[in-house]
C-alpha cells in the first residue's frame, strides 16, 4: 500500500500484510468487459432535444391571445360562466365545522406526502 | 504501460459538450473493471449484484457528469458513486442477502477444497483465507466495510477514502481501525 494507513502494530502487522496482498490480487485481477459497457450504454437515458429559448415565451402569448380573442368574440358567454360558476358555489351548504374538517383532512394529506417523499429520497 | 491516446478529462469534455456517447463508452470501457471489482467487494462476491451496481453506477455518472469538477480523480468520483449505491441498496436489503451468499460462498469452499496432499493443502488454505476474509468482511458495519475496502482495495489515501465516503478523515481512520480490530478477531486463526 502507498498511503498513510494507520502505522501497523506489531500485533496486526500480519492483517495488514494481508490486506495488502488481497487488495493487490483484486487490482491485478481485469474483469473483462463481456459486454458490460453495451449494457450501460443501452440504459442510458435518452437525450432530451433542447427546446429554442424563445418557444415558452411564444406559447404563453399565443394562449393569451386566444383568450383574449375568446373574451372579446364572446363577451356573453364569458360573463355567464362565470356567474353560473358564483352562483354554483356559492349557493352550497358549507358549515364551519365542513371547512374545519376539510382544512383538517388537507393537512393530513400534505404531511403524509410529504413524509412519503422523503423517505422515498432516503 | 503506455498512455492511453486520450485522456479521462478529454473523454469527460467530449461527452458533455457534444453528448457523445462513444467517448463516453470508452471512459466505462477503462473504468469498468475497478468498479465492478470494488463492488464486488462491497458486496462480498455477490456478482450479479455488483454489476447492477455498477451499472446503476455507471448511469449516474452520466447523468451528473456536469457537477464532475475535477477535484478529484475520475476513478475517484466513480467510486464515490459506487459506495454510494452499495449503501443505499445495503440499506433496502438490510444485508439480508449478503449472508446468504456469504454462507453458500463458505460451502462450496467446504465440500470443494481437497486437503489431502501438500500442494492443495497451501491451495486450500489460500482459498480459504481468500473466502474467510470475505466472510469476515460481513461482521463489519457498512462504514467499516467501505472505508477498508477504499483503502486496501482501492488503494485510496485516508483523503480520498474521505472524499468517497463523504465523511471526515478522521472518521475513515476510526472506520478503518475498528474494522481491522473486528477482522483480526474473525481470523486470529491465521495469525502467526
Amino acid at each position: 500500500m502507498t498511503h498513510d494507513v494507520t502505522p501497523p502494530d506489531s500485533a496486526s502487522d500480519w492483517l495488514d500484510r494481508l490486506l495488502v496482498a488481497d487488495g493487490a490480487a483484486t487490482r491485478d485481477e481485469y474483469i473483462g468487459d463481456d459486454g458490460f459497457t453495451a449494457k450501460v450504454i443501452a440504459a442510458l437515458p435518452v437525450a432530451i432535444a433542447l427546446q429554442p429559448s424563445w418557444r415558452r415565451p411564444a406559447i404563453v402569448a399565443l394562449w393569451g391571445v386566444a383568450a383574449a380573442a375568446l373574451a372579446v368574440a364572446m363577451p356573453g358567454a364569458i360573463v355567464d360562466v362565470g356567474r353560473e360558476a358564483y352562483r354554483l358555489l356559492a349557493t352550497q351548504p358549507v358549515s364551519l365545522s365542513g371547512i374545519a374538517g376539510a382544512v383538517v383532512a388537507m393537512l393530513v394529506l400534505t404531511g403524509a406526502g410529504a413524509a412519503y417523499t422523503l423517505r422515498q429520497n432516503d | 504501460m503506455a498512455e492511453p491516446p486520450v485522456t479521462d478529462a478529454q473523454l469527460i469534455a467530449r461527452a458533455l459538450v457534444a453528448d457523445d456517447r462513444h467517448a463516453f463508452a470508452e471512459l466505462v470501457k477503462r473504468h469498468q473493471s475497478s468498479v465492478r471489482a470494488c463492488l464486488r467487494k462491497l458486496t462480498a462476491g455477490n456478482h450479479a449484484l455488483a454489476d447492477d451496481l455498477s451499472q446503476e453506477t455507471f448511469v449516474l455518472a452520466w447523468r451528473n457528469l456536469k457537477s464532475f469538477r475535477q477535484e478529484a480523480r475520475f476513478s475517484t468520483w466513480l467510486y464515490r458513486i459506487a459506495t454510494n449505491c452499495w449503501l443505499g441498496d445495503a440499506r433496502k436489503r438490510k444485508e439480508e442477502l449478503l449472508g446468504d451468499r456469504m454462507d453458500a460462498v463458505a460451502d462450496e469452499n467446504d465440500s470443494d477444497v481437497p486437503h489431502t496432499d501438500d500442494m492443495h493443502a497451501d491451495h486450500a488454505r489460500g482459498t480459504s483465507l481468500k473466502v474467510d476474509l470475505e466472510r469476515a468482511m460481513g461482521v463489519l458495519t457498512e462504514a467499516e466495510r467501505a472505508a477498508i475496502v477504499q483503502c486496501y482495495h482501492n488503494d485510496l489515501t485516508h483523503e480520498e477514502a474521505a472524499y468517497v465516503l463523504g465523511c471526515p478523515v478522521g472518521t475513515v481512520k476510526t472506520h478503518v481501525l475498528r474494522g481491522k480490530q473486528k477482522l483480526k478477531a474473525a481470523l486470529s486463526a491465521y495469525a502467526p
